[in-house]
C-alpha cells in the first residue's frame, strides 16, 4: 500500500475524524444514561421514602418498633423490592432496618450511617451513594409526635451498572468496527472516484508528440474531474494545432529555403565555370559560394533538428556494432588525422551490438572524431574505445587537445554555442554539430556526456541501454533523470564505467581528465 | 530527347531548363500541376522533372496520375523535404528518382543522363586523360608510363573524377559518391584526399591534371588554364 497516496492519506484522515466523533458521542451516551438512570433512581427512592414518612408522620406518639416495621413491610416490602430501609429515632435508637434484598445485591448491616456533618446542617433531604455496597440512599429527616426520625432509604445500583456495562461492551465493539469499515470503505471509494485520473493518466502516458490524436476518456458526470477532463484534452487538441502547424512550417521554410539555395549556388556556380570572369572576381564568386555552401549546411542542420525536435526524424533500425563502426569511421578518417599530425588510435575496441540507425551513429561517430582532430595540436593524439556491461553500451572519444573550459561545459550541446570567437573561426562550422549529435543520440535513448580538461584534452562519451535487457528502458530513463540533474559531475562517468572495459592506465588517465585534477597531460596507452 | 520540368519556382525552372538546353535536351516548362497533367497528356515526353510542392494539383498526386496514364516515362523527383519517409512513399508511388534541394546542377544533369540510359560514363576499361591513364579492370594507374599507387579511397576518388572528365564535381557529389553521407558538411576529408591524391597524380608532372574550381568543387581536365567553358 501506498502510505502517501491520496485515497490512504484521506482515509486515515477520515477515519480519525470519525474515531474522534464516535468516542465523543460514545462519552456522551455513556454519562448522559448514567445521569438518566441515577436521577429517575432518585425520584423513585423520594417516593418510596415518603410513604414511609408518610407511616411515621400519621403514627401513633407511643407506637411501637413491631408496628413500624409491620407498616414499612406492608407498604414497602424492601426484601421484596430488593431495597433498603432503615429507621432511626434520635439521637440513636435504631427502630427498623430492612432485611437482605431478594437479588442479595448489597448487605443491609454493612450500610454505613449518615454523614455526621450532614445530620448537623439541618437540611431535610440528602442523598449519596454507598461505594462499597452500590447502593443509592436517600435520606431524610422528619419530626413526628413520637419524635424526630431519620428514614434511610436505598435501592442497589446494580441495575445500572449491568446496563453501562453492556452499553460500553456494545459501544467498544461496534465504534471499532464501524470505524473500519468505514475507513476501508473511504480507501475503495476515493480509490473509485480516482479511478478516471488512473486512465487519464494512462492514456496521457501513452501519448507522444507523433501520437497527439489520443484524447483523454471524459466521464460525463459533471463535476470538477469531467471539467478537467474537457479542459485537458482541448489543451491537447491546441497542442496537435500548433505542432501541426510548425509541421508545416518547417515543410513550407524547407522548401522556401532551398529553392533559392539551389537558383543561387547553381547560378554562381555556373557563372565560375565559365570564361568571362576571370582573377579577382572569380575569387570574390568562389568566397560568396563557400558562404553559399554553409548556409546550405546550416539550413539542413536546423531542419534536421527541427524534425528530431517534432519526432518526425525516422531511423531505421539494425543491429549495429559500435566496434565495428568506430573502427570503420576511424580508418576513414585516418588521413585527416595524419594530415593534421594527430595520432588516430583504435586499439581498445569492445565488441558491442546495439539496435540503431547506422547512418545516424556514424553521424555522430564522425562529428566527435572531426572535433576531436580539429581541436589537437600536432603531436597529439585521438583515440576511439568501446567497452560494454550489462546495462550499457559504451563509445568514447578521447583527444589529448586543448580541452574545454569547465564554465563552457553545460552549453556545448546547445544550439549555435561557440567556446570561443577563435575557435569558431577555426571550425567553420555552424554550430549545431553537437547538438545534432545530441538528438540523434536521444532518439536512440542514448545519452551523451563529456568531459574535459583545459590544456589536457576531453572525453565524449556515448552511453547505450542495452538491447534486449528487460530493464533496459527503465535504467535508461533513469539515468535520463539522474544525468539530467548531474549530467557533468565526475561520478556519472563512474557509474556507467563498465568494470574492467577500458585498461587502467586509460581509465585513471580518463578519470583525471573528467575530474578536473589532472597533475599530469594524460597519455593514451 | 524531351523534358518537361514542373516547377513553380519561375527562377529555378528557368535555371534547370537552361543547363538542361546546353546539354542539348529539348526542355518544357510547366508552373502549376495541371499545366503539367495537360503537358504529359499532351506530348510524349521521355523524361519528367517534377517538384513535389506545386500549386494547383500537388507532385505527388501529379505522380500519381502520370503513373495511371504512363506507367514507363521516367520520373524525378525535386524536393526540399529529406525525410527518409519521404523519400520511400514517393518511390512506392512511381519516382525514378530523388534528388534533395539545394543539389547540384552537375548532380541533376548526371541523373538526368543516367534516367535516359545515356550515361556520360566512359564505358571503356582504360580512361585516358593527357598522358594519365586508369585502368578500370586492374585498378592500375599510371601516368607517362609511370606507375602511381594509389590507396583505395583515392583511387575511388580519381575515378569518380574522371568519370566525366572536365566536368566539375561539387564537394557534395563526391561525399556521396566516395564516402557517404555521414561525412556531409562536417569534414574537409575531401580537401584532403584530393591533396594526397595531388601529390601523387599531379606533384611529380609539370602539367597539372586536377583543378580546384573555388567555391564549387574538383575537375579533372588537360588544360591549363583555369577556366574552360564545359
Amino acid at each position: 500500500m501506498n502510505y502517501r497516496s491520496l485515497a490512504f492519506r484521506l482515509s486515515l484522515w477520515y477515519s480519525l475524524l470519525l474515531s474522534a466523533t464516535f468516542a465523543l458521542v460514545g462519552i456522551g451516551m455513556f454519562y448522559g444514561l448514567q445521569q438518566y438512570l441515577r436521577s429517575s433512581l432518585r425520584d423513585s427512592l423520594r417516593r418510596r421514602s415518603a410513604q414511609v414518612e408518610q407511616i411515621l408522620d400519621q403514627s401513633r406518639p407511643d407506637i411501637s418498633d413491631a408496628e413500624i416495621s409491620d407498616a414499612i413491610n406492608t407498604r414497602v416490602s424492601p426484601e421484596f423490592n430488593n431495597r433498603f430501609v432503615r429507621v432511626t429515632r434520635e439521637p440513636a435508637t435504631l427502630n427498623y432496618r430492612s432485611g437482605p434484598p431478594a437479588d442479595r445485591s448489597f448487605d443491609p448491616k454493612a450500610v454505613p450511617p449518615i454523614a455526621a456533618e450532614w445530620l448537623n446542617s439541618g437540611v431535610g433531604r440528602h442523598t449519596v451513594t454507598v461505594p462499597d455496597q452500590r447502593l443509592m440512599v436517600s435520606a431524610t429527616r422528619i419530626d413526628t409526635p413520637s419524635g424526630r426520625y431519620l428514614i434511610e432509604l436505598g435501592s442497589s445500583l446494580a441495575l445500572i451498572d449491568a446496563l453501562q456495562d453492556r452499553l460500553l461492551t456494545l459501544l467498544g465493539l461496534l465504534l471499532p468496527a464501524l470505524v473500519v469499515c468505514a475507513a476501508g470503505g473511504g480507501y475503495l471509494l476515493v480509490n473509485w472516484a480516482l479511478r478516471p485520473v488512473d486512465r487519464m493518466s494512462q492514456t496521457a502516458e501513452q501519448m507522444s508528440i507523433k501520437n497527439l490524436e489520443a484524447r483523454l476518456p471524459v466521464v460525463p458526470i459533471g463535476d470538477a474531474l469531467e471539467r478537467l477532463s474537457l479542459s485537458l484534452n482541448h489543451m491537447l487538441k491546441r497542442l496537435r494545432d500548433s505542432v501541426q502547424n510548425s509541421r508545416r512550417f518547417l515543410a513550407d521554410a524547407s522548401h522556401e529555403l532551398r529553392t533559392p539555395l539551389t537558383v543561387v549556388k547553381g547560378e554562381l556556380q555556373e557563372i565560375v565555370a565559365g570564361v568571362s570572369v576571370q582573377g579577382a572576381m572569380r575569387e570574390r564568386i568562389g568566397s560568396v559560394l563557400e558562404e553559399v555552401a554553409r548556409l546550405e549546411h546550416l539550413v539542413s542542420g536546423l531542419l534536421a533538428l527541427s524534425r528530431f525536435d517534432a519526432g518526425e526524424a525516422q531511423l531505421e533500425w539494425y543491429e549495429v556494432d559500435l566496434a565495428a563502426l568506430g573502427e570503420s569511421t576511424s580508418e576513414q578518417m585516418r588521413l585527416i588525422a595524419e594530415d593534421r599530425g594527430v595520432e588516430l588510435e583504435c586499439s581498445t575496441l569492445e565488441p558491442t551490438v546495439i539496435r540503431g540507425d547506422r547512418g545516424r551513429l556514424k553521424q555522430v561517430i564522425v562529428n566527435l572524431l572531426d572535433n576531436a582532430i580539429r581541436f589537437t595540436s600536432r603531436g597529439g593524439s585521438v583515440a576511439v574505445r568501446t567497452a560494454r556491461d550489462d546495462l550499457y553500451s559504451i563509445l568514447e572519444v578521447h583527444d589529448t587537445g586543448i580541452g574545454i573550459p569547465t564554465a563552457a561545459l553545460p552549453h556545448i550541446f546547445e544550439r549555435f554555442f561557440r567556446v570561443d570567437e577563435a575557435r569558431s573561426r577555426e571550425d567553420g562550422g555552424a554550430g549545431l554539430g553537437l547538438s545534432i549529435a545530441k538528438s540523434i543520440c536521444s532518439a536512440h535513448g542514448a545519452q551523451i556526456e563529456v568531459a574535459s580538461e583545459v590544456g589536457h584534452g576531453s572525453c565524449f562519451r556515448l552511453v547505450f541501454p542495452r538491447p534486449g535487457t528487460a530493464t533496459s528502458a527503465r535504467v535508461s530513463a533513469r539515468t535520463n533523470r539522474s544525468n539530467a540533474a548531474v549530467r557533468y559531475k565526475p561520478h556519472i562517468f563512474s557509474v556507467a564505467r563498465p568494470p574492467a572495459a577500458v585498461s587502467p592506465g586509460a581509465a585513471s588517465s580518463a578519470s583525471d581528465v573528467e575530474a578536473g585534477r589532472s597533475s599530469q597531460p594524460t597519455s593514451m596507452p | 530527347m524531351r523534358l518537361l520540368i514542373v516547377e513553380d519556382d519561375r527562377k529555378l525552372a528557368d535555371f534547370v531548363a537552361r543547363g538542361l538546353r546546353a546539354e542539348g535536351f529539348a526542355v518544357d516548362l510547366a508552373a502549376d500541376g495541371r499545366a503539367g497533367r495537360d503537358h504529359v497528356d499532351s506530348y510524349q515526353y521521355d523524361l519528367l522533372i517534377l517538384d513535389l510542392m506545386l500549386p494547383l494539383i500537388s507532385g505527388t498526386e501529379l505522380l500519381r496520375m502520370v503513373r495511371r496514364s504512363n506507367p514507363t516515362l521516367p520520373v524525378l523527383i525535386l524536393t526540399a523535404r529529406d525525410a527518409t519517409d519521404d523519400k520511400v512513399k514517393h518511390f512506392e508511388a512511381g519516382a525514378d528518382d530523388y534528388l534533395t534541394k539545394p543539389f547540384d546542377f552537375a548532380e541533376l544533369v548526371v541523373r538526368v543522363k543516367s534516367l535516359l540510359r545515356r550515361t556520360p560514363v566512359e564505358r571503356t576499361d582504360v580512361i585516358l586523360v593527357s598522358n594519365l591513364e586508369v585502368n578500370r579492370l586492374t585498378r592500375q594507374v599510371c601516368r607517362g608510363g609511370q606507375n602511381i599507387e594509389l590507396t583505395g579511397k583515392e583511387y575511388a576518388l580519381l575515378e569518380y573524377l574522371l568519370s566525366s572528365p572536365s566536368r566539375v564535381f561539387t564537394r557534395t557529389m563526391i561525399l556521396e559518391h566516395v564516402w557517404d553521407q555521414s561525412f556531409e558538411g562536417v569534414t574537409n576529408i575531401v580537401d584532403v584526399y584530393v591533396r594526397h591524391l595531388r601529390r601523387k597524380v599531379d606533384d611529380p608532372f609539370p602539367v597539372k591534371l586536377i583543378h580546384t574550381v573555388r567555391g564549387v568543387g574538383y575537375c579533372v581536365r588537360e588544360a591549363q588554364q583555369p577556366a574552360e567553358a564545359e
